[in-house]
């Protein structure tokens, strides 16, 4: 049986990390950027990591995607450990609570940064794979779907992709993760569209083809010359993921989510 | 130096006040205004940052402080022009509509960059709830900063740093 308390802690560590700590891959490409307010970016990460002070005041609202093995016991619901872990983390350390009570009507903080969003897919064996996205609200607001007429076709996909980004890129602390959900139903999609936001900016789809459009999007978007910070210099788009799934005769769903700059995530796994 | 001798693209260090604000507190003050009564702010000659700032760690002026999309509070920027409001802070391009109000009102609208909270709650030498304490991150505060970063991204002219 897995302990709740493992995950608690484990889970606990990935997320002040994602927080606090630069993500490596990202740094990499930070340290090469020259454009405006570069000191200050580069100032940013080293400031985090020695004060324990988040790297953006927009702490998110965590989104979990949790693959349990079906031969995986846990001790309690892994939503109820989850939703502990995020509680503990953002009381224990100074991050922003970003999450209201009823969307519409009364807004009021919870003053845990709970309720986070979790998703459940159970695998085979006998792993829990928990992977989270930090999702700002700057990011998430550019999360779009479109139901496309099945003899769409590449061209539609990549024209409504790039036109997105053409015109709200700038909102979303770019360079973007671009994660693109294509098939399904609506809401598969969009998951869909989130669930390439974990992956890790080298990975390419393992269908040559969708590895392509992968490529040939990325270049595209690119092309837009966006920039950081939406200031024409550097990188538009770090990497873009596509995550495929059957469909109906009738539909083609696509669905655009971004993650910004910080690309804030993580991954943790426990044998059962 | 005058705001109106600003240029687009132009980069500045800013020391000064800003009041720090955002999308529910703008809402409220359009409500006050509806209803006729007395805002609990002046905000005569002020400059608006859009932000909500994470929790303040013991022993520090302010928390991690960075700039929150701009454009989503497009439809209140004209009300913060009427209350004399000299300049907005804040993130990513904003509406056509918001560049005219800028240039109808000979006003600018500076970015500054996001995602680098930690840091730029380094340049902040003060901080006070001004109103709204109960919306937490989201409450209006006056804070004081030095070498603040800024790139003009809307100057009064209307010009702008991004496509159109």
């Amino acid at each position: 049986m897995i302990r709740a308390h493992t995950v608690l802690e484990k889970v606990k560590k990935a997320i002040v990390e994602a927080n606090v700590k630069i993500n490596e891959e990202i740094r990499e490409i930070i340290e090469e950027y020259e454009g405006p307010f570069s000191d200050i970016i580069k100032e940013n990460y080293r400031i985090s990591k020695e004060e324990n002070l988040p790297l953006c005041q927009d702490t998110g609202m965590v989104e979990f995607f949790v693959f349990l093995g079906h031969k995986t016991v846990l001790e309690e619901p892994i939503e109820q450990t989850l939703n502990k872990a995020v509680e503990e983390v953002y009381r224990e350390y100074p991050f922003r609570f970003s999450v209201v009570s009823d969307p519409l009507f009364d807004r009021i903080n919870t003053e845990t940064n709970t309720p986070a969003v979790v998703h459940l897919f159970q695998v085979e064996g006998n792993k829990l794979e928990i992977r989270f996205l930090v999702k700002g609200g700057g990011s998430e607001n550019l999360s779009v779907l479109r139901m496309m007429n099945p003899t769409s076709g590449i061209d539609r996909i990549k024209e409504f992709v790039v036109e997105h980004i053409k015109e709200h890129g700038a909102k979303a602390c770019p360079p973007l993760h671009v994660g693109i959900g294509i098939g399904g139903t609506a809401d598969k999609a969009v998951l869909l569209s989130k669930l390439a936001l974990t992956r890790d900016f080298k990975e390419r789809n393992e269908d040559p083809r969708y590895a392509e459009l992968e490529r040939e999007l990325e270049n595209e978007l690119n092309l837009l010359g966006i920039g950081f910070q939406g200031l024409g210099k550097g990188k538009t788009v770090y990497s873009v993921h596509i995550e495929h799934f059957p469909t109906h005769i009738a539909t083609l769903p696509v669905a655009i989510s971004v993650d910004c700059y910080l690309c804030r995530k993580g991954k943790v796994i426990v044998e059962g | 130096m005058k705001v109106e001798e600003l240029k687009a693209g132009q980069e500045i260090r800013y020391s000064g006040k800003l009041i720090v604000m955002r999308d529910q507190a703008q809402k409220r003050l359009k409500e006050f205004l509806e209803k006729g009564e007395k805002l609990p702010l002046n905000l005569e000659g002020q400059i608006v940052f859009y932000a909500g700032p994470a929790r303040t760690p013991q022993g520090k002026v302010i928390g991690a402080i960075g700039p929150t999309t701009s454009a989503r509070m497009d439809d209140y920027l004209e009300m913060l022009f009427r209350l004399g409001v000299v300049a907005t802070v804040g993130k990513g391009k904003r509406s056509k509509k918001a560049i005219d109000t800028c240039r109808k009102w000979k006003r600018v609208y500076f970015i500054t960059p996001s995602g680098a909270a930690a840091a730029l709650s380094k340049r902040v030498k003060s901080a006070r709830v001004l109103a709204f304490e109960d919306l937490g991150p989201e409450a209006i505060y006056e804070i004081e900063v030095e070498e603040f970063p800024l790139v003009v991204a809307i100057d009064s002219e209307g010009n702008t740093i991004f496509e159109e």
